[in-house]
């Protein structure tokens, strides 16, 4: 086997070796707040760095997913954008400028040293706890739910940076703690104290879906960040009982009222339930007519008008509507590419803090695209989660293409199939 | 960890084996997270689209289609239907229905608008209107069929709601059609009717509905949301093809000179299950007329007579709705096909024919009457139950003697007798073109007993027809052959081209010609010698036969009479070549006789003697018919009164003059007036005179054609005669009422029949 092949599917070179977590097995009584020596290396290095070059085939899937995303976008939105703003190519035209300053900041993003991050991630996190309280004091949007922040071309959605940063934060801390993640002060307080104040926030705009999946990244972060999975059970249970007096309270009558029509919105009861249904029935009217080899690329019929802004969350019906399920489980297989070579190669990052930001990164996408398809099939309330490289919006792609170059930036310092 | 352990550069731990390392901790839990992500998610999610999309597809996408394209059906048109000399007997016309979009409503404003112009126009209830006007459709139909006058008022409504209320997208106008009888009640069994759809119903329209319908063409197109077109992709467009047009046999003249009679018979003899009447051209058996008296209107066929809904309505509540319906089908019933009668003597004329064809008359042949036969227990009587003693065979048909025909059906024979009750059609549905038809009862093979043939060979327990007897008729008429009765003629489509053409079809050869000739000469003089008591119509040569059958069966009585009889007549002219066949037939009349020779006889001849000249029939009469010829009478107007008196006497009628002027101004009776030879021809000088001159119309019943015309001289009247003049009938209705008041020289028409106190050919 030649050297190379063996190390794709060798584990990793241990570059932590086992007497740092015997030193750290000793760490464990020390105090919380005392500071550890930096690390030469972070003093010295540079903001940007070639390195070892990016991964090329993350870089190609990233594209693919692009391109493939982008023309289901223009298809799917073609009709609504003629019947509500009059032109076909609205969307696609907005979609085109904010690709390019998406790839422009992919590019910036892989070149930066993403070991600069380590420092500002505490500042990043308290960006994003500032937009997430900006938007609470500005005036409601659509149905007096607070998720935008405007900025003129293009509006900000505070989750989005939320979402960074929560997967930044623990990145930094887990990597930072990494031999003492086995306390619970290390792993579950901060965990308990980020996501619960975030949560809180979200839950006053509301948006629940972001809390969902703020919620899992955490999880994941601490997760493979070290923490004890029993730590794990035990606040899965407690989200469990959190969930119920919300219930219980009331709290919940948005996503309620949401997920009243969950799984039946095939059957017509009321009127109103009929109304609130509209979407998900749609959508399901758009993937079953898609069968398995679709209706051909711009032959679907549920984008004219039946399906709601067919360019946002619920793009992957019109996708399964015009390409089948052969098409659908092909960008799927991209997708799941995209998940493992981003794993695969974080892991190989030359510290644990690429690992855990790559693997965080990556790992977002992976979810988001599960729980999106969940969603238009009507196994998951309609909460409103987008489709990454698919759904139309400027902010989550720019900082999707942002977040992506972050991970090539990480390759550039993987020894993937480059010993 | 077996890499782990292979690694050289790596320093052993003083710990050999310590659980797990930092690293190698990231790389599990990594796995953990692509398998729950990968495996576990995405496994989720692709099983959840394909059950989707492979499972429930197809039930998913027939709801996404049944919302994405919408079906809109043009209407056909419905083919004409004429009768056969081209004169439309009904037709479809244009008609529009209004349609509404209440979705593109945006305000309560727009909707009250809109619910008040329809309201108004189409006559509708406002509130019901203003209803519509909420629903959240698309498609909702106001009114169906409105005609010209109202789709321009609602074309207006449309302008006016488009400009003052900018909402003009809302109402529509779709192409419809209605059907329409110009001739209302006219063959109204024949033609039939349609239903709300167009479809037929009944009759023709029902039986040849494929024809008439046409192919309603259809428009798909896809919709988006909001109901207006997707902007490319498709739009199917099936034109519609109009529905073919019917030429009919019937002529509608003829129809309604039978109807026209058929209708007084009714009245005259108070016949309380309708009538029946059929003409038939004897050489082709195309139906010229069918009557089932009296008709309904087929404009208007649900609505009973003003008498049957009053006994309706008198009815318990609970049994109205089915009285109503019985009524109702019981009005649309083509008595003429779909209900069989005993023909009665009408039938021996088949009976008689096939004892001649099978050669077992001769003019030697004698048979005897007592008055009755008796087989075993059963007895059958003579209508002259004193019995017409020795009778020569046509003797015997013109007695219509039931014992001499037992005698001739047992000459037959059983066996040949039901060959030739086949033979004539009777044992299977003539197949006529008219939906409904029955089926005849009569003995299955080897169950008819002796008196049962007894009894059928003079037409009595077995049940046939209407169709099937004028059918047979005609057999005997024409030379033997059975032909397919048809009341269709021609079809073409909407542009004229003729797609089907009915020919006439011989089914069989029955009887030989020479049997036929005999029959038409037998038949020809049991007409002429009986007269008005069997179808006699001065100038012509008829033939027929005439019976009154009882009604034997377990149905309720309904006459005054005995038994509930029917009376029938069929006959055919001219018997030395015949032509038309005519079966008139009353069932259970009620009024002073029920004998067929008393009661469809005169029908017969009023239908017969306004039929035969109409088809051109050449007129063939005797020395004795020519006396009371009518002479018509010529234009003595303008002329000085020496020159009109030299004219009218040149024409032979006696002038009489009235006034003080010098020319003649007016004259009665008018200009071809038709009046008996060497009548009066009042000839006035001046309108004053012609006031004043005023005779009262003397009573002219009873008498017999001289008495009455030298009545009417003395009145200073004219008489023309109609019927059986000449063999001795006496006059039985006049068209002016006596005590009329009328000017001198009116032409009044007197109608004679059977002498009353004859004997009844039964």
């Amino acid at each position: 086997m030649a050297p190379n092949k063996r190390m794709l599917f060798r584990a990793d070179v241990n570059r932590i070796y086992d007497d740092e977590y015997r030193a750290a097995q000793n760490a464990k009584n020390e105090k919380f707040f005392i500071r550890r020596p930096r690390q030469r290396k972070m003093k010295n290095a540079k903001w940007f760095d070639v390195g070892m070059g990016i991964d090329l085939p993350f870089c190609i899937i990233i594209f693919v997913l692009l391109i493939v995303g982008t023309i289901m976008m223009f298809s799917a939105s073609y009709a609504f954008s003629y019947y509500t703003q009059g032109d076909s190519y609205y969307y696609l035209v907005r979609q085109l400028i904010f690709i390019v300053l998406g790839i422009a900041g992919m590019v910036v993003m892989s070149l930066f040293n993403y070991n600069k991050l380590h420092q500002v991630a505490p500042v990043v996190l308290g960006v994003a706890y500032v937009a997430l309280l900006l938007v609470l004091i500005l005036p409601s949007g659509e149905g007096g739910v607070k998720r935008w922040i405007p900025l003129g071309i293009f509006n900000i959605q505070p989750s989005e940076i939320a979402k960074f940063a929560v997967i930044l934060f623990f990145a930094h801390w887990c990597s930072k703690y990494y031999n003492k993640m086995q306390l619970p002060k290390f792993s579950v307080l901060p965990g308990v104290a980020i996501f619960g104040s975030i949560a809180l926030l979200l839950f006053l705009e509301p948006h629940y879906s972001g809390i969902v999946i703020i919620g899992m990244l955490t999880v994941l972060m601490l997760y493979i960040g070290g923490m004890k999975t029993k730590y794990l059970a035990i606040g899965g249970i407690a989200l469990i009982g959190l969930v119920l007096l919300l219930a219980v309270t009331g709290g919940l009558t948005y996503a309620m009222s949401r997920m009243d029509g969950w799984g039946q919105s095939l059957e017509y009861t009321t009127e109103e339930m009929w109304q609130t249904t509209w979407q998900t029935r749609n959508s399901l009217y758009a993937i079953g007519s898609g069968g398995l080899w679709g209706l051909g690329l711009g032959q679907s019929r549920q984008k004219y008008l039946y399906l709601p802004e067919p360019q946002n969350d619920f793009i992957f019906a019109i996708v399964v509507e015009e390409l089948g399920l052969i098409g659908a489980a092909i960008i799927l297989l991209i997708f799941a590419l995209l998940v493992w070579r981003g794993i695969t190669l974080s892991l190989r990052a030359k510290d644990k803090f690429g690992k855990l930001l790559g693997i965080g990164l990556t790992s977002q996408i992976g979810i988001q695209v599960v729980l999106n398809i969940l969603v238009i099939t009507d196994w998951l309330p309609n909460t409103g989660i987008s489709l990454p490289f698919f759904s139309y919006g400027g902010s989550s792609l720019i900082m999707l293409l942002a977040q992506m170059g972050i991970v090539l930036s990480i390759s550039r310092t993987a020894n993937i199939e480059r010993q | 960890m077996a890499e782990n352990e292979k690694k050289p550069t790596k320093p052993q731990s003083p710990k050999k084996h310590v659980d797990k390392g930092p690293n190698q901790r990231l790389r599990q839990r990594s796995a953990v997270l692509i398998i729950i992500i990968l495996v576990l998610g995405f496994g989720a999610a692709l099983s959840r689209l394909a059950f989707l999309t492979l499972v429930e597809g197809s039930k998913l996408q027939e709801r996404a289609v049944d919302q994405q394209l919408r079906d809109t059906t043009l209407t056909a048109k419905r083919g004409t239907i004429y009768d056969s000399k081209g004169t439309v007997l009904a037709e479809s016309a244009s008609v529009w229905q209004v349609v509404m979009a209440p979705i593109n409503f945006e305000n309560d404003k727009q909707r009250e608008a809109c619910a008040k112009g329809l309201s108004e126009i189409l006559k509708l209830d406002y509130k019901n209107v203003l209803d519509k006007t909420k629903q959240e459709s698309y498609y909702v139909v106001v009114k169906r069929k409105i005609e010209v006058e109202q789709r321009d008022k609602v074309i207006e409504l449309q302008e006016k709601l488009s400009k003052d209320y900018d909402c003009g997208n809302v109402i529509s106008l779709l192409d419809d059609y209605k059907r329409y009888y110009p001739h209302n009640t006219l063959a109204s069994c024949v033609i039939g009717f349609t239903g709300a759809d167009e479809q037929g119903l009944e009759g023709v329209e029902y039986k040849y509905d494929d024809y008439l319908a046409g192919k309603p063409g259809r428009v798909i197109t896809a919709i988006n949301a909001r109901g207006a077109n997707m902007p490319f992709q498709f739009e199917q467009n099936v034109e519609s093809e109009d529905g073919n047009n019917i030429y009919l046999t019937i002529d509608k003249n003829i129809q309604s000179i039978c109807e026209k009679y058929m209708a007084e018979g009714i009245e005259n003899n108070n016949v309380l299950n309708r009538g029946v009447c059929i003409a038939m051209d004897v050489n082709s058996g195309a139906i010229l007329a069918m009557v089932t008296a009296n008709g309904y209107n087929l404009n208007d066929p649900y609505t009973l007579p003003e008498d049957v809904q009053k006994e309706i309505k008198e009815k318990p509540q609970k049994e109205q709705a089915a009285a109503e319906s019985a009524a109702l089908s019981a009005m649309w019933r083509n008595k003429a096909v779909a209900d069989t009668y005993m023909p009665g003597s009408v039938f021996k004329m088949c009976v008689a024919a096939m004892a001649l064809e099978e050669g077992k008359i001769s003019d030697n042949s004698s048979f005897f009457c007592a008055g009755a036969v008796t087989f075993g227990k059963d007895v059958i009587h003579c209508h002259n139950t004193g019995g017409h003693g020795t009778q020569s065979f046509v003797q015997a048909i013109c007695n219509s003697c039931n014992p001499a025909f037992v005698q001739i059906g047992q000459l037959v024979g059983a066996e040949k007798f039901r060959d030739y009750y086949a033979g004539f059609g009777f044992a299977e549905k003539s197949g006529i073109d008219l939906p409904g038809e029955a089926e005849d009862t009569f003995w299955p093979e080897g169950q008819m007993s002796e008196v049962d043939f007894a009894v059928a060979s003079f037409g009595q327990n077995f049940q046939i027809t209407p169709v099937s007897m004028i059918t047979a008729c005609s057999a005997v008429a024409n030379g033997g052959y059975v032909m397919q009765p048809y009341v269709v003629q021609k079809i073409t489509d909407s542009k004229g081209n003729v797609i089907k053409n009915v020919e006439k079809k011989v089914k069989r050869q029955v009887i030989s010609n020479a049997t036929s000739d005999k029959m038409n000469e037998i038949l020809g003089y049991n007409t002429q010698t009986a007269g008005a008591t069997a179808g006699y119509v001065a100038g012509y040569k008829v033939a027929g036969k005439t019976g009154t059958s009882e009604k034997i069966g377990n149905q309720k009585k309904l006459s005054s009479f005995e038994e509930d009889y029917i009376a029938s007549l069929c006959g055919y002219a001219p018997a030395d070549d015949p032509q038309i066949a005519v079966l008139v037939f009353f069932d259970t009349p009620d009024g002073g006789a029920y004998y067929g020779s008393q009661v469809a006889s005169p029908v017969f001849i009023n239908i017969m003697s306004e039929v035969l000249p109409y088809l051109e029939v050449k007129t063939d009469y005797s020395e004795e018919e020519l006396a009371y010829l009518g002479t018509t009478a010529s234009d003595y107007t303008g002329m000085s009164i020496a020159d009109a008196q030299a004219a009218v006497k040149k024409d032979g009628f006696t002038p009489v003059v009235y006034g003080m002027g010098d020319k003649v101004v007016s004259q009665i009776p008018p200009v071809s007036a038709n009046l008996a030879s060497g009548g009066t021809i009042v000839l006035y000088t001046d309108e004053e005179t012609k006031q004043a001159s005023k005779v009262t119309v003397p009573d002219f019943t009873g008498n017999t054609a001289v008495m009455a015309n030298s009545l009417a001289a003395s009145y200073g009247l004219n008489v023309s005669y109609k019927g059986a003049v000449s063999s001795g009938g006496n006059c039985t209705a006049q068209d002016v009422k006596a005590g009329t008041e009328v000017p001198a020289g009116t032409v009044i028409t007197l109608t004679f029949s059977a002498a009353a106190g004859g004997g009844f050919n039964d």
